[in-house]
C-alpha cells in the first residue's frame, strides 16, 4: 500500500466512524428514552407499496412537479453514485476494481456519467430556485446548510468529471487510482462530449489537476458522510424507514387508557413514540407542509414544519443531556409546549391534514399537535375560553350547543321520520345519523331536511335516533379533551350495540370519520356512508332522478372539499359526480381535492374565535369568487357554517350561494 | 392560612326547563340538576385562595344522593371536603339560610364564600340572611378577594365604580361572576375526585316560616311577528311601532 492508499483508508475509517457514531446516538435516544408505543400493524402489502411509490418512485414529491423531478433525479443519481463511490475508494485502497468490468459495472458507470451531468445542472437549478427565484417556502431558515450541501454535491460531480475527462483524453497513463480507466467511450457519453469542448491540458499541469480533483473528491465524500447525519440530510437514511414504518392511521391520535396512565398527551420528548422520532429525523425542512397550511397561509404563526423541527432539535439537545445524566430524567426532559412551541400555535390548527398530505417523507404532524393539545387540556386544564364552553356543553347537553337534548329530533317534526327515541320498536334498514350541527343549527337543519326528502323519495326505510343521538366526541377529541371524547364515544357505542345498529348514513364528514374509522377501537363495526356516496349511488341506481339544469342557465357550480371527507377518507369523486348528474356548468377552484383549502372549522375551531391573521373561510370564498362561482356546493355542516358566514361578512350575498349537496339534489328531484 | 367554606347551590338545568303552556309555571320535574353557575365561580375562588394562602376548602351543598356529581366537580376544582345536607327541599330563602347557618357554625372558618344570587330564583337574599344569623360582616358583589393577616380585603363591583373594603375575618363574601373564570380541572383531579368520600348529613324537614312563594310563572309574550324587509323603509317603521308600543 502506498501513502495515498493509507491516507484515504484512514480518512474513510474516520468518516465512517463519525457517521455511524451519530446514527448510534440517534438510535440510542429512540431506544433508551422511555417512549410511548405507536399503533403498528404488520400490513406488509401496504408497506411495500408505499415504499416503492414514495421512496423509489418519489411519488409524493410530484405534488410540486418541478421540485419533484429535480429531487427524484438527485435521489436516483445519489444511489448510483453511491455504488460508484464504493468502487472509487476500493480502487484507491486496494488498487483494483470492486465491480470488475462487466454488465453491472457498465450499468453503474454509464448511469453515473449521465447523472453527473444532470446533477450538476440540477444543482445549478436548485440554487436558482432557492436564491434566484426566492421561492417562499424556502425562506426564513437554514440557507447555509442547503448551500453547503449543494456545494458538496456539485464538487463531487465536478471532480468526478474532471478525472474522467482526463482519463478519456489519455492523459492518465501512469495513474493507478482511476475507476475503470480506459473504459469505452459509449460508457461515458457526457465525458466524451466534454472532450470536444475542453482542450487537452499540457502534460505538466496534469499532475496538479488530477491530484487536486482526486483529493477534493475524496475529502468531499468524507465530509459528506460526516455531515449528513448531523444535518437535515439525515433524511437520506431516516426517510425510507419512516415511509416503511408509517402507521396508516395518521389521522387518529393514540388511544389513552385513563385507568392506567397518569400523564396524558405529549408534554416532553418522552411522550412521543419511536415512530415519531423517525418523523423528526426524516424532516428535510422542505416547507411543503407549512406552505399548504391554511393557518399559516392566513397570517397565523403556526408552522407545521417548525413544530416538527423544534421537537427534533429538542430531542437532539435533551437526548445528548440524557446520555450524560441518566439519573434525573425529570430534570433533563422539559416541556416543549410554551417554549419552543407556542400554545397559540397548537390551537390554530384546524387538523385539516394538508401538512400530512403534502409531506414527501410521510410525517404525521396532526396527531402530535392533538397530543400536545391533550397535554394542555388533560394535565393542566388549559384551553381557549370558548373551548371550555364547548366542553361544558358536550358534557351537559351531549352537543356543542347549550340546547335541551330532548329537542334534538325536533327538526323532523311533521316530516314523518321514524324517531327511535320515541318509537323504539320501529322497523328500519338504515340509520340516518344527523349530527349536532344539522340537528340544532337553523341553517344546517335544511341539510337534515333535504337528506330526509331524498331518502324518502328513493324509498329508503330509515330512522333517526332523535334524543338518543349524542355528539360523536369528535370536537372534544380534536380539541384535546380525550376524556370527554371517550365518555361520548362509550355512550354512543352503547346505543349502537343496544339498538343493534349496523348500517349508517350521515351528512357530516366529522361524524362520518369518527363512526367509520374511530369507533372500531371501541368495539363496534359499522357500515358507514357519507351522504355524498349514498346519494351518488341512489342516482346511478336510478332510485331517484334529478332534473338537469337547462343549458341556458347562467349558474356556475363549484365544489368545496371537506377535509374530513377528502384527505381523511379520500372521497373526492362522489360529490363531483353528483353535481355532474345535472349540470356541466362546473369549475374547480384553485386548490381542490387533496390540495383543497380547509374552511377553517375543523379541530374544534368551529367553536373558537379566529382572531390572529385573516379568516381562512374568507380566503376560500375569494377563491370561489375568482372563478365567478354562483353556487359553492359543500358536503359538510362545518364548511356550510364557515362559508355561509364568509359569504355574508365579505358582502357576497347577492352573487353567491352556499348549498349542501343534499340541498341541490333535493331541489331538483323529479 | 385561610379556611374557606364555600356554598354550592344546585338547580334544575334552565336550558331543559319547559313552561307549562296553561299555568305558565316552569316544569322542573325530571329536569337534570346542574351546578348553579355562580357557585362554580365561588368554588374556583375558594380554591384559588387556598392555593395562595394555604388552608382548607369545605364545600356545603343542599341536595340529595343524586347531588354527588356536583360535589365531585367541586372536588375536581380543588375543594378538600364536601358535605351534602340531604333532606331540605324547600324553596324558602329564610329557611335555607337557617339550615346553612347552623351547619356553618359547626365548622371553623375564616371566610364563607357564595354567589351573590342564584341563576334560578335570583332572590339574592341568602348572603344577607347568613350575615345576620352568623353575626359576621358581609362583603357583597366581590370582584376580587385578598387576605392580609387576619383581615380580608374585597373589591366590590358596584354600578358606577368599584370600592375596596377591608374587614376582620371571619366574614362572608358574596361574589359576582366577573371574579374569575372557573378552571377546567385536569383529568387526574377529576379521577381523584371520583374516589373522594362525600359526607352526607340527613336533616329533618324545617317548619316553614319567613319568605313565602306567592307565584312563579313565565310572562305571557305575544309576538307580533312583524318582518321589515326593506332596510331603508324598515327602520322608521320599527321606530313607529316601538313608539306606539310605549304608549
Ligand atoms: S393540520 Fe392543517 S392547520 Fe394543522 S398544521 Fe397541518 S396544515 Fe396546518
Ligand atoms: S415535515 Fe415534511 S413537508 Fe414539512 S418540512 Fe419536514 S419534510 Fe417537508
Amino acid at each position: 500500500m502506498n501513502l495515498v492508499s493509507v491516507l484515504v483508508l484512514a480518512g474513510i475509517i474516520i468518516a465512517v466512524f463519525a457517521f455511524f457514531y451519530k446514527l448510534y446516538e440517534i438510535l440510542w435516544d429512540a431506544v433508551k428514552i422511555p417512549l410511548k408505543k405507536p399503533r403498528m400493524k404488520l400490513d406488509l402489502g401496504r408497506r411495500i407499496y408505499i415504499l416503492i411509490r414514495n421512496v423509489f418512485l418519489q411519488g409524493k414529491l410530484f405534488k410540486d412537479p418541478f421540485a419533484g423531478i429535480m429531487h427524484a433525479l438527485m435521489f436516483w443519481g445519489f444511489i448510483v453514485f453511491g455504488a460508484y463511490s464504493i468502487d472509487f475508494f476500493y480502487v484507491t485502497i486496494f488498487a483494483h476494481q470492486l465491480f470488475s468490468p462487466g454488465i453491472l459495472s457498465d450499468i453503474i458507470f454509464f448511469t453515473v456519467n449521465i447523472f453527473a451531468g444532470i446533477v450538476i445542472a440540477d444543482v445549478i437549478y436548485a440554487a436558482v430556485r432557492r436564491w434566484g427565484l426566492k421561492i417562499k417556502r424556502y425562506q426564513g431558515f437554514n440557507g447555509f446548510e442547503a448551500a453547503f450541501i449543494l456545494v458538496l454535491i456539485g464538487l463531487l460531480m465536478f471532480t468526478y468529471l474532471v478525472m474522467s475527462v482526463l482519463d478519456m483524453q489519455g492523459l492518465l497513463g501512469g495513474y493507478t487510482f482511476v475507476v475503470r480507466s480506459g473504459a469505452p467511450h459509449y460508457l461515458e457519453p457526457i465525458s466524451y462530449a466534454l472532450t470536444y469542448v475542453i482542450p487537452k491540458a499540457p502534460s505538466s499541469y496534469v499532475y496538479y489537476i488530477f491530484w487536486s480533483a482526486f483529493w477534493i473528491h475524496a475529502l468531499d465524500f468524507m465530509v459528506f458522510l460526516i455531515y449528513i447525519p448531523r444535518s437535515k440530510h439525515l433524511h437520506l437514511f431516516a426517510a425510507p424507514f419512516n415511509v416503511l414504518f408509517s402507521t396508516g392511521t395518521q389521522a387518529t391520535p393514540l388511544p389513552i387508557d385513563f385507568e392506567k396512565e397518569t400523564r396524558f398527551g405529549a408534554t416532553d420528548i418522552r411522550d412521543f413514540t419511536w415512530k415519531d422520532y423517525f418523523d423528526f429525523y426524516s424532516c428535510t425542512e422542505c416547507g411543503r407542509c407549512t406552505d399548504n397550511c391554511p393557518a399559516n397561509m392566513t397570517g397565523k404563526t403556526l408552522s407545521p414544519r417548525d413544530i416538527i423541527w423544534d421537537i427534533r432539535e429538542t430531542v437532539m439537545a435533551q437526548g445528548k443531556e440524557y446520555r450524560k445524566n441518566r439519573e434525573n430524567p425529570d430534570e433533563v426532559f422539559k416541556t416543549v409546549i410554551g417554549d419552543p412551541i407556542l400554545e397559540k400555535d397548537l390551537w390554530s390548527c384546524t387538523t385539516c391534514m394538508a401538512c400530512v398530505e403534502q409531506c414527501p417523507v410521510m410525517i404525521d404532524h396532526v396527531p402530535k399537535i392533538i397530543d400536545m393539545r391533550r397535554s394542555l387540556v388533560l394535565n393542566q386544564g388549559k384551553a381557549p375560553k370558548e373551548s371550555l364552553d364547548l366542553f361544558r356543553n358536550i358534557e351537559s347537553y351531549a352537543s356543542p350547543y347549550a340546547i335541551d337534548p330532548s329537542t334534538r329530533g325536533d327538526w323532523a317534526e311533521n316530516l314523518d321520520v321514524v324517531d327511535l327515541s320515541k318509537n323504539p320498536d320501529a322497523n328500519y334498514d338504515v340509520l340516518y345519523w344527523v349530527g349536532c350541527v344539522a340537528s340544532y343549527d337553523r341553517r344546517n337543519q335544511d341539510i337534515a331536511k333535504s337528506v330526509t326528502k331524498i331518502l324518502k323519495k328513493a324509498g329508503v326505510n330509515f330512522a333517526i335516533l332523535g334524543s338518543m343521538e349524542k355528539c360523536t366526541g369528535d370536537p372534544a377529541r380534536r380539541t384535546g379533551n380525550e376524556y370527554l371524547a371517550d365518555m361520548m364515544i362509550r355512550q354512543n357505542v352503547e346505543t349502537f350495540k343496544e339498538k343493534k345498529i349496523h348500517k349508517v348514513i350521515t351528512a357530516c364528514p366529522h361524524c362520518f370519520n369518527s363512526l367509520k374509522n374511530e369507533y372500531k377501537e371501541y368495539g363496534v363495526e359499522l357500515e358507514v356512508y357519507h351522504h355524498s356516496e349514498y346519494i351518488n349511488r341512489l342516482i346511478s341506481d336510478k332510485k331517484i332522478s334529478v332534473k338537469a339544469l337547462t343549458s341556458d342557465s347562467s349558474e356556475k357550480y363549484t365544489y368545496h372539499d371537506s377535509c374530513y371527507l377528502g384527505r381523511y377518507n379520500k372521497i373526492y369523486d362522489a360529490p363531483r359526480e353528483i353535481i355532474g348528474s345535472f349540470t356541466e356548468n362546473f369549475q374547480e377552484m384553485e386548490k381542490n381535492k387533496s390540495k383543497a383549502l380547509c374552511c377553517g372549522a375543523g379541530g374544534g375551531r368551529l367553536w373558537m374565535q379566529e382572531t390572529e391573521g385573516t379568516m381562512v373561510s374568507h380566503k376560500r370564498i375569494e377563491m370561489a369568487d375568482k372563478i365567478n362561482a354562483s353556487t359553492v356546493v359543500t358536503a359538510c355542516p362545518y364548511c356550510m357554517t364557515m362559508l355561509d358566514d364568509a359569504r355574508k361578512t365579505t358582502n357576497r350575498e347577492d352573487k353567491m350561494n352556499i348549498q349542501d349537496l343534499s340541498e341541490v339534489i333535493a331541489k331538483r328531484l323529479e | 392560612m385561610v379556611d374557606v367554606i364555600v356554598l354550592i347551590k344546585q338547580m334544575p338545568d334552565l336550558e331543559q326547563v319547559k313552561i307549562d303552556s296553561n299555568t305558565r309555571e316552569p316544569i322542573v320535574k325530571n329536569v337534570p340538576k346542574t351546578v348553579e353557575i355562580l357557585s362554580e365561580h365561588a368554588v374556583e375562588e375558594a380554591v384559588r385562595l387556598k392555593e395562595k394562602y394555604k388552608g382548607k376548602v369545605t364545600a356545603i351543598l343542599l341536595g340529595n344522593e343524586q347531588s354527588s356529581a356536583i360535589m365531585k366537580k367541586a372536588f375536581a376544582i380543588g375543594a378538600d371536603e364536601g358535605i351534602i345536607i340531604d333532606g331540605y327541599e324547600e324553596h324558602n330563602p329564610a329557611n335555607t339560610a337557617r339550615v346553612l347557618a347552623s351547619k356553618i357554625k359547626e365548622i371553623k372558618h375564616d371566610l364563607v364564600i357564595l354567589g351573590n344570587q342564584s341563576a334560578d330564583s335570583i332572590t339574592g337574599l341568602i348572603p344577607g340572611m347568613l350575615s345576620a344569623l352568623l353575626n359576621e360582616p358581609l362583603l357583597g358583589n366581590a370582584g376580587k378577594i385578598e387576605v392580609t393577616g387576619t383581615n380580608v380585603k374585597v373589591t366590590r363591583i358596584l354600578e358606577e365604580d368599584n370600592i375596596e373594603i377591608e374587614v376582620p375575618m371571619p366574614s362572608i363574601v358574596s361574589i359576582s361572576q366577573e371574579i374569575n373564570e372557573p378552571r377546567l380541572p385536569p383529568v387526574m383531579q377529576i379521577m381523584a375526585a371520583g374516589r373522594k368520600p362525600i359526607k352526607t348529613e340527613k336533616i329533618a324537614p324545617v317548619i316553614s316560616k319567613g319568605v313565602t312563594l306567592v307565584s312563579n310563572s313565565a310572562p305571557r309574550s305575544e309576538r307580533k311577528k312583524l318582518v321589515f324587509e326593506d332596510m331603508d323603509k324598515g327602520i322608521p317603521e320599527v321606530v313607529k311601532v316601538l313608539k306606539e308600543g310605549m304608549k
